[in-house]
């Protein structure tokens, strides 16, 4: 059996005290074993910041590669091995910024990926600036006028992408959190879960106890994550009330399963096709 | 006497004139010739000037020649642009009626006979009809090649196409063409392919299993011909988002354990320099085509160069080891691509292969067989070779640098990778002693990586004068060599295919024996000249340098090397 245990990592942990990745990383053990996961079955690939550290801090196979970059590089993997449970770590500048591009690919491909995002609303390996998510008018030591862009919404953006599955999580709720992401892995195809998170070292405005007078559990008011319109409407719910858990969810073909050539099994494990080979050099 | 001629095809992009060339290349393939045929064109889907440039010979050939004995001007803009390069007694041949042969321009009314045969777009078949019956080719080769072509079409395109051929060969059928030459029953003498074909079937013949590209000429062709070779093979071509996407997914799918690359020219491969980095750093086997052209930033699209090869070998910040590969024809392409799957699994590095639009658009007749391998050693360990799984660690070091390569949920063992400078077991370090042992262990590679790099290829050995060249420059060097000789310049030539790691000290032996050696390259800076230079410490005596984005032409470089000589 699968315990918590299993996935304690000698790795020294290089966080904040206080941070709200600490949260996540136990959630995301607690769904692991929730759905018998050993490490051994785990692939997590990340990309740069300080949630793209996450995979480092828990015994699994991982990828820590380069900024924004960890879509695409999970991608690859999933069309390679399309048996892998991928999981992605990633933070609003790493997805939403740096990875932008990735992101709007990953959900129209709707490969099979659960993405989490730490979203603190800043940068914190660099020290404190604007991150996509940073509300406007925010001061910072780089921003001194104030930020002057408006906020990326990424529920909003991905719904209107026809994500299959999106939610938000708040790192300040481990138990609804980890349901999400058990969720998310079990989903078949890109699962977005966005996961509010205080960053004790460089938002002085978003902090837990902000979150805690304002978010709420969609799903105990009724919510039902097949109304895309409420879903959308949820998305742009902002302020003195912040709406978590599945806003929107609908099955659908996975990418890899639009593959033809996976039908009878991933890509890794078909023999070198010599005779096809050969028969197409023939054929010249 | 040798047959040595040339057929220019010139028109507007979007006229067939690829359609042209192509039928002709391939009669003449079929009739025992050899061909080499270039494609210039502009960046434009329709209108502008492009031209298919084909050289028809009884020998082997590898370069293009610039002086054409038959133009097949689609347009008048194609007769303007090209007249002057006509030979003695060579013709134009244009859609008309008003042109007679004396003066140089022989009407045709190309389109009205296409009309009668069935509708316009039956052109092309007319004026490559035209062609061949002015050269005295055989009809019934051209038939044959024509059934091939059309015969899947349905009767009617087909009959269309075999009556459109028959007007066009007829309409000239009295004239008597002074480049005339005889044709004799023959076997094709081998394949007719471009690079990019043959790259494509290089990187199948390798168990390529996954490609990711963005759309960028010169290298487009390899994937499409990719997608095309691959249908029943187990591959998937995916198109990405960007480069930077193309080259972090073939990462992930190597890392993940299948044979993976992409192709892209200078600017994308400008994009994917940090995804090479972090191959180079996470030891992940990749291989990318740089086809290049005239940069920098957008530059010629469609043009051809070498100017990528000092950045192809030192891109990426800081430094890790890698393969640089430079073919010379699309058979030495296709032995490349399967070499460098091979050795980037074997070493666990990138390898570029380093081509251009000559050689990826250029037809070739094959000069022999392409050879699959029987079977694909792979490099991987699994629990059982690994013993202790719960120990195992990515990155142990070992005395030749190569840590045994594990695959991510396979097995007990857990693969932990960072492009973060690491410890043996994958974990980030900052660690000075892990920094420094990373390096050498990574560097450490490099000795055994030299001992696979195949000696240059050297053509009149022991020569005065060497020529030095890499990439498709190949053929044309070798040939103006043969013009040299024919002079009574003691030239011999070097060609380099495995440029990185650089074979110092036999570059160094073979060049010593010569009085001067010139190196002769596609940019303006003379960057294989600054390698040899960098690598060996011999100073080469100048370079012929073309850069206005056309290829070499053997008599070009023939007449700048006699300057140089003289």
């Amino acid at each position: 059996m699968v315990t918590v245990n299993d996935f304690e990592c000698s790795f020294e942990n290089k966080w904040c005290p206080g941070c709200g990745n600490f949260d996540i990383l136990d959630s995301m053990k607690e769904a692991f074993v929730s759905l018998s996961m050993a490490p051994k079955n785990v692939l997590l690939i990340s990309g740069i910041g300080q949630a793209a550290k996450t995979p480092h801090f828990l015994q699994c196979n991982m990828f820590h590669s380069l900024h924004g970059r960890a879509l695409p590089l999970a991608t690859g993997a999933k069309i390679a091995n399309n048996k892998l449970t991928i999981v992605v770590n990633s933070g609003d500048g790493d997805c939403y910024g740096e990875g932008g591009n990735h992101f709007l690919s990953a959900i129209r491909r709707n490969i099979d990926i659960t993405l989490l995002v730490h979203d603190n609303k800043v940068y914190g390996l660099t020290k404190g600036q604007a991150s996509p998510t940073s509300d406007a008018g925010l001061v910072t030591k780089h921003q001194p006028h104030g930020v002057l862009m408006e906020p990326f919404n990424p529920l909003a953006v991905a719904l209107s992408l026809g994500a299959g599955f999106v939610a938000r999580g708040f790192s300040g709720n481990k138990h609804q959190l980890t349901g999400l992401i058990e969720e998310g892995i079990k989903y078949n195809g890109l699962a977005l879960i966005n996961i509010l998170q205080p960053c004790v070292s460089f938002n002085r405005v978003n902090t837990y106890g902000w979150y805690k007078k304002r978010v709420y559990d969609i799903g105990e008011e009724n919510h039902r994550p097949d109304d895309f319109r409420h879903a959308m409407d949820l998305a742009f719910e902002w302020g003195e009330r912040i709406p978590t858990g599945i806003l929107y969810k609908k099955d659908k073909a996975s990418y890899t399963d639009k593959i033809q050539v996976l039908n009878d099994g991933p890509l890794i494990d078909k023999p070198y096709a010599s005779e096809k080979i050969k028969a197409v050099l023939s054929g010249i | 006497m040798a047959v040595d001629v040339t057929v220019k095809v010139g028109g507007e992009a979007g006229q067939g004139i690829q359609t042209v060339g192509d039928l002709l290349a391939r009669v003449c393939r079929k009739s025992g010739f050899y061909v080499m045929a270039i494609n210039d064109f502009e960046s434009r889907i329709r209108g502008g000037h492009s031209f298919f440039q084909i050289r028809i010979s009884d020998r082997p050939v590898l370069a293009p020649h610039q002086e054409t004995h038959l133009l097949v001007a689609l347009d008048r803009q194609s007769l303007t642009l090209h007249e002057d390069a006509m030979v003695e007694g060579g013709l134009a041949l244009l859609d008309g009626k008003d042109d007679k042969k004396e003066t140089g321009r022989l009407s045709v009314p190309i389109e009205e006979l296409a009309v009668k045969a069935g509708g316009k777009i039956t052109s092309n078949t007319v004026a490559a009809g035209a062609c061949l019956s002015l050269f005295g080719a055989p009809f019934d080769v051209f038939e044959e090649i024509l059934r091939e072509r059309f015969g899947r079409k349905g009767e009617e395109v087909l009959g269309n196409n075999l009556m459109a051929a028959k007007l066009g060969y007829e309409a000239v059928q009295e004239i008597d063409f002074k480049w005339k030459f005889e044709w004799k029953p023959g076997e094709p003498k081998g394949a007719l392919v471009n690079g990019s074909k043959a790259i494509a079937m290089g990187a199948l013949a390798a168990d390529c299993r996954f490609a990711a590209f963005y759309p960028m000429s010169p290298a487009t062709g390899i994937m499409t011909n990719m997608a095309a070779l691959a249908k029943e093979s187990p591959f998937f071509l995916e198109q990405a988002e960007d480069e930077i996407a193309a080259v972090n997914m073939i990462v992930g799918a190597s890392f993940a354990g299948v044979r993976s690359m992409t192709s892209t020219s200078g600017g994308g491969f400008s994009l994917m320099t940090e995804g090479l980095g972090l191959a180079g750093i996470t030891e992940t086997p990749i291989v990318i085509v740089n086809a290049q052209r005239p940069g920098p930033a957008t530059g010629l699209p469609t043009r051809t160069a070498q100017g990528d090869l000092l950045f192809i070998i030192n891109a990426s910040q800081d430094e890790f080891p890698r393969f640089v590969f430079s073919p010379g024809t699309p058979v030495e392409a296709f032995d490349v691509m399967i070499r460098a799957f091979h050795l980037a699994e074997k070493y666990q590095v990138p390898a570029i292969v380093l081509t251009d639009q000559t050689l990826n658009d250029s037809l070739y007749i094959a000069e022999r067989e392409f050879h699959p391998p029987d079977s694909i050693e792979t490099f991987v360990v699994n629990d059982s070779q690994i013993g202790d799984p719960s120990g195992y660690r990515r990155f142990e070091i070992t005395g030749n640098g190569i840590s045994p390569r594990a695959l991510p949920c396979a097995g007990e063992a857990l693969v932990v990778v960072t492009g973060n400078e690491h410890r043996e077991d994958g974990h980030i370090s900052e660690a000075i002693h892990d920094r420094t042992n990373m390096v050498n262990k990574r560097n450490a590679k490099i000795p055994a990586m030299l001992n696979e790099m195949e000696d240059p290829e050297l053509y009149g050995e022991d020569s005065g004068i060497m020529l030095v060249g890499f990439g498709s420059s190949k053929g044309p060097i070798r040939e103006s060599v043969d013009i040299l000789r024919e002079e009574g310049v003691d030239a011999g030539c070097m060609h380099i295919t495995d440029i990185w790691p650089f074979k110092a000290d036999r570059v160094k032996a073979m060049l010593s024996n010569c009085s001067r050696f010139f190196t002769v390259e596609q940019n303006s800076t003379a960057q294989l000249g600054r390698l040899i230079r960098e690598q060996t410490g011999l100073f080469p005596d100048g370079s012929v340098l073309k850069y206005d984005g056309r290829p070499f032409f053997p008599k070009g470089i023939a007449e700048d090397v006699k300057a140089f000589a003289s």
